[in-house]
């Protein structure tokens, strides 16, 4: 049974296919995009943090392992910026086809994988604020929400360091903006509305189910996995 | 940040105070200010603000710690709307002594807002979200953090739609790219600062106040 950030058992690592089927997704996907990237130093800096960020994530897999829907999440939003690492962003072949479609100014892969970072880490995110630091409900999805923002806005921080420190020359691919100079606070903005509709995606899904709960006898099975 | 022991505002002598002394100062600047609009623009959020200060007064009375801190802060950012922050006296007088190449009063409001408002943020999260120990300290300053990126987002809205024309001395940008990364910046390292001492002060209490302040 797939566990969600309520449910009260983890499987481990060595019995979980799915986690496996993931890991090894990942690990063979992103060697895939690591071979031949459009520009290697912006693809090094680019996944320094994602390199960090496995690395916790594999520590931590023993002692605070995550459930198998947030792994999941995790999963779909580190492939995406595989991808968008491999093309430096700007370069995505499916953003310039949508720029195309939709007649838009720029390729806009990268404001997609802001959403999609909003959309597919506050789940997570939320499930460490629950177990973690023990909070429930409404500030559950709140502080996850501020967690979001926040993590957009330092990535921001991080990119305009990077983009006048480090590699001066770098910069604007790096960066991304494309020439907007309302590119950061858009960024952050798709990140707080990615959040937002995952959120509203959790709340229905709960409400939903509840109500399914009713009708069941093993009532207490189904609060369990849902949480309260 | 005790939540025993409050007393009324009618016989609080020290919030009767820190109201008094904020809308005196708020009056005083609301008089003239460099520019109407602008001024306007910068005191939508405030009015909300203090609204909302105001409707949960009784229900949900904060530390006097925390209306100190908040009430300074208004205070700056009074200051601020008056002179559109591009022409705070102060500003230029720093930008004067220490050969800047802006005034800088905005950045210092920025990191104001982190390092006064960590505090209440942190009250709010121990005695309503139930957050404990450490992660108060660390969930406060992300909770800033969030904060100062959604108001770059409503800068930037405001500065698109409402008014493009004033959108240059709202935002205050005075015409640097990384303006908005730096407000960011500034507004965490104050967060941080301000949860540092926090966290330096409630270790130097003697066990028996620790008890009684979260």
């Amino acid at each position: 049974m797939l566990t969600t950030s309520s449910s009260s058992i983890r499987v481990e690592f060595n019995r979980n296919r799915l986690l496996q089927a993931l890991f090894g997704w990942y690990v063979l996907f992103w060697t895939a995009m690591a071979i031949w990237p459009l520009d290697r130093p912006t693809w090094l800096l680019l996944n320094l943090l994602p390199v960090l960020f496995v690395a916790g994530l594999v520590l931590t897999s023993r002692h605070f392992p995550l459930s198998d829907m947030s792994y999941i999440l995790i999963t779909v939003f580190l492939t995406l910026h595989a991808i968008g690492s491999h093309y430096t962003y700007a370069k995505v072949p499916f953003g310039f086809w949508l720029q195309q479609m939709l007649d838009l100014q720029r390729n806009d892969f990268d404001r997609i994988v802001h959403f999609g970072f909003g959309f597919l880490m506050v789940y997570p995110l939320r499930e460490v604020l629950m177990r973690a630091a023990r909070v429930q409900g409404f500030w559950a999805y709140c502080l996850a929400l501020n967690v979001v923002l926040a993590a957009a806005g330092l990535w921001e921080v991080i990119e305009s360091w990077t983009a006048r420190l480090v590699r001066p020359e770098l910069g604007a691919s790096f960066l991304g903006s494309q020439g907007d100079i309302w590119d950061a606070q858009k960024d952050i903005a798709a990140a707080f509305y990615g959040a937002l509709l995952c959120i509203a995606m959790v709340v229905i899904a709960r409400h939903v189910l509840e109500d399914e709960s009713e009708d069941t006898a093993n009532e207490s099975e189904l609060e369990a996995a849902l949480g309260d | 940040m005790k939540t025993i022991g409050r007393i009324s505002f009618r016989t609080n002598r020290l919030h009767q105070a820190l109201l008094s002394w904020y809308v005196l100062l708020w009056i005083v600047l609301a008089i003239a200010p460099v520019d109407r609009k602008d001024w306007l623009l910068e005191n939508l959020l405030a009015f909300a603000f203090v609204g909302v200060l105001a409707a949960t007064y009784r229900m949900f009375p904060l530390s006097d710690a925390s209306y100190v801190l908040i009430t300074v802060f208004m205070s700056l950012h009074a200051i601020g709307a008056h002179y559109t922050y591009a022409q705070v006296p102060l500003g230029f007088w720093l930008k004067a002594l220490l050969d800047l190449s802006r005034n800088h009063f905005d950045r210092i409001v920025h990191f104001a807002f982190g390092l006064l408002l960590a505090y209440p943020i942190r009250e709010v999260l121990l005695r309503r979200a139930g957050v404990r120990g450490a992660w108060s300290y660390v969930l406060a300053v992300l909770a800033v953090m969030a904060c100062s990126d959604f108001f770059e987002i409503l800068e930037s809205w405001v500065a698109q739609i409402v008014s493009p024309e004033l959108g240059a001395a709202y935002l205050g940008t005075q015409g640097d790219v990384w303006d908005a990364q730096k407000d960011s910046t500034a507004a965490s390292a104050g967060g941080v600062l301000g949860m540092l001492l926090t966290a330096a002060i409630r270790t130097s209490l003697p066990p028996r106040l620790k008890a009684a302040i979260p």
